[in-house]
């Protein structure tokens, strides 16, 4: 395999993309669990609930923060990595991506300020109406991106001018695309499981470390609530937007399941060993006949295998077919957390009182984030060797640019984004390990600046020593 | 030094009057879109 200008300018946009996607799948729900909490507290009045906001909103400014600067990378990155791509396709696409900014940014940038700066200026209500807003302009964002992407995925509504440029002819057919609504609803499903994953790890484990925390507890059973509730209807949704890709990427299809011979009574590979070079499975364990039936519905129904498609146009297989299973596999152990979840609260003094539960939740703690990415990498390597399947192949679609400053401008990548996301991320975790009560009550103590990590806990100097450490 | 993120008012603090609140409310929406248009125009200007 060689270096060259196009798999490293591939492997550029996979990292930065890779690194942007946890933010902004973690900052979709965790406006909604805002918003909730905050109506919740609006409506009862209930301390715990404000003190849970006053929290999480901390980390969701963050983490929101970082998901804007590492997004604009990528922009830069279509121009600079993707210049063909761009020339060919942003009179379709770059509008989509206008309307992201105009419609959902200015709608979070705008309101994100009352969010965190007017409570006390604007009062319960507006307050409340700047958090809906804000949650409904990253629904609204997550809506354009899907959009575009889902169009890349299956173009519709355009056409080809005689010099390679492409127009949109149809916009409604251009913004929802056939395999648009699955995605959609997919995706963002996606980003309310990863939040409750990352609040319930954080509520449990403050809930092992301290005990009895009312607002631990509270998070910890709404987190369970959104498992037992969306996990399984995430296993529905990402049926439905599997049956579209196989109506209209089959090669993908293909890759996913390991299939390589068209036929009927396709057999579901639980785990494999796709090669290429074989055009075949070096191992397989199989369970016959169940891949049709999963597949297209029907055991008898045929199933385009990859060697259907001549071997230019097949998708890479290997990472295609584990990264899906990886996904799968880590969607039903947040079923079988919800579940078991549920049967705690339902038959039991509650999760609370479960230490293997709640160990079982800090672990799945970074679940969401590792199935979003795999997801995100079925649907991209799947759509190989397009950028827009079936219109401009990705090695088309490369800027002129040396594989020298490729390497140059991802070494330069990994590094800075080291550095500050990784600061960052240690910020949260020490904010989390802080929990809600230390968090919410105190402010941030004078000669520390502010938004210092250990800003609200008091001096160590000042801090009067238990009497149980004496 | 008071709190970064504003916290609400206190349970039975007296609110301020309903135009300086929608004042507020216009005013710190508008701030945060313009400074984000600024950082949008700021950063087309390193295409130019």
């Amino acid at each position: 395999m060689d270096l060259d200008a196009l798999l490293l300018s591939r492997l550029q946009f996979a990292f930065t993309i890779a690194f942007h996607i946890i933010f902004p799948s973690f900052t979709i729900g965790l406006a909604s669990f805002l918003a909730v909490f905050e109506t919740i507290w609006v409506v009862t009045r209930r301390e715990a609930f404000k003190t849970l906001y006053l929290f999480w909103v901390k980390i969701f400014a963050i983490s929101f923060g970082m998901g804007v600067v590492s997004g604009v990378v990528l922009s830069y990155q279509l121009g600079t990595n993707w210049s063909v791509f761009s020339a060919v396709a942003s009179p379709v696409i770059g509008p989509l991506f206008a309307f992201e900014v105009l419609t959902a940014f200015f709608l979070e940038a705008s309101f994100l300020g009352v969010m965190l700066f007017g409570w006390k200026k604007v009062g319960p209500g507006l307050h409340l109406a700047s958090t809906i807003l804000v949650a409904g302009g990253t629904l609204m964002s997550a809506f354009w991106i899907i959009s575009a992407n889902s169009w890349m995925q299956h173009p519709t509504g355009f056409i080809q001018l005689p010099n390679g440029e492409l127009r949109a002819v149809d916009w409604l057919q251009v913004i929802f695309s056939p395999t648009f609504p699955e995605r959609f609803a997919h995706m963002v499903l996606a980003a309310y499981l990863t939040t409750a994953l990352v609040v319930g790890a954080a509520s449990a484990w403050r809930l092992l470390r301290r005990g009895a925390e009312p607002e631990s507890r509270i998070a910890l059973r709404m987190a369970i609530g959104m498992f037992a509730v969306v996990a399984p209807l995430q296993l529905v949704v990402g049926d439905l937007s599997g049956r579209e890709v196989g109506r209209v990427q089959p090669a993908k299809l293909a890759a996913i399941e390991a299939f390589w011979e068209t036929r009927s009574e396709q057999p579901f590979h639980i785990v494999a060993w796709p090669d290429r070079a074989i055009e075949g499975n070096r191992f397989e364990l199989s369970i016959p006949r169940i891949g049709s039936l999963l597949t297209a519905g029907a055991i008898d129904a045929e199933v385009k295998g990859l060697q259907a498609f001549a071997p230019e146009d097949r998708p890479p297989v290997f990472i295609v077919f584990w990264a899906f299973r990886v996904m799968v596999g880590l969607g039903l152990a947040m079923i079988v957390l919800g579940i078991w979840g549920a049967y705690l609260i339902w038959r039991t003094a509650g999760p609370e009182h479960s230490r293997w539960y709640l160990r079982a939740a800090v672990v799945m703690g970074p679940a969401g984030f590792v199935a979003v990415i795999c997801g995100w990498i079925v649907a991209e390597v799947g759509r190989q060797p397009y950028v827009i399947y079936g219109v401009l192949r990705t090695a088309d679609a490369v800027s002129p640019v040396t594989a020298g400053q490729v390497s140059a401008s991802l070494l330069g990548f990994m590094t800075v984004y080291a550095v500050i996301f990784g600061v960052g991320v240690l910020y949260i975790l020490r904010l989390i390990a802080q929990g809600p009560e230390e968090i919410a009550e105190a402010p941030p103590q004078r000669g520390r600046p502010p938004g210092y990590a250990l800003g609200a806990t008091p001096d160590a100097a000042e801090t009067p020593v238990d009497e149980a450490d004496r | 030094m008071p709190a970064i993120i504003e916290p609400p008012p206190e349970p039975g603090a007296p609110l301020p009057p309903l135009w300086k609140r929608l004042a507020w409310f216009a005013g710190l929406s508008l701030a945060g879109a313009f400074s984000t248009a600024a950082i949008a125009y700021g950063l087309r200007l390193l295409l130019r």
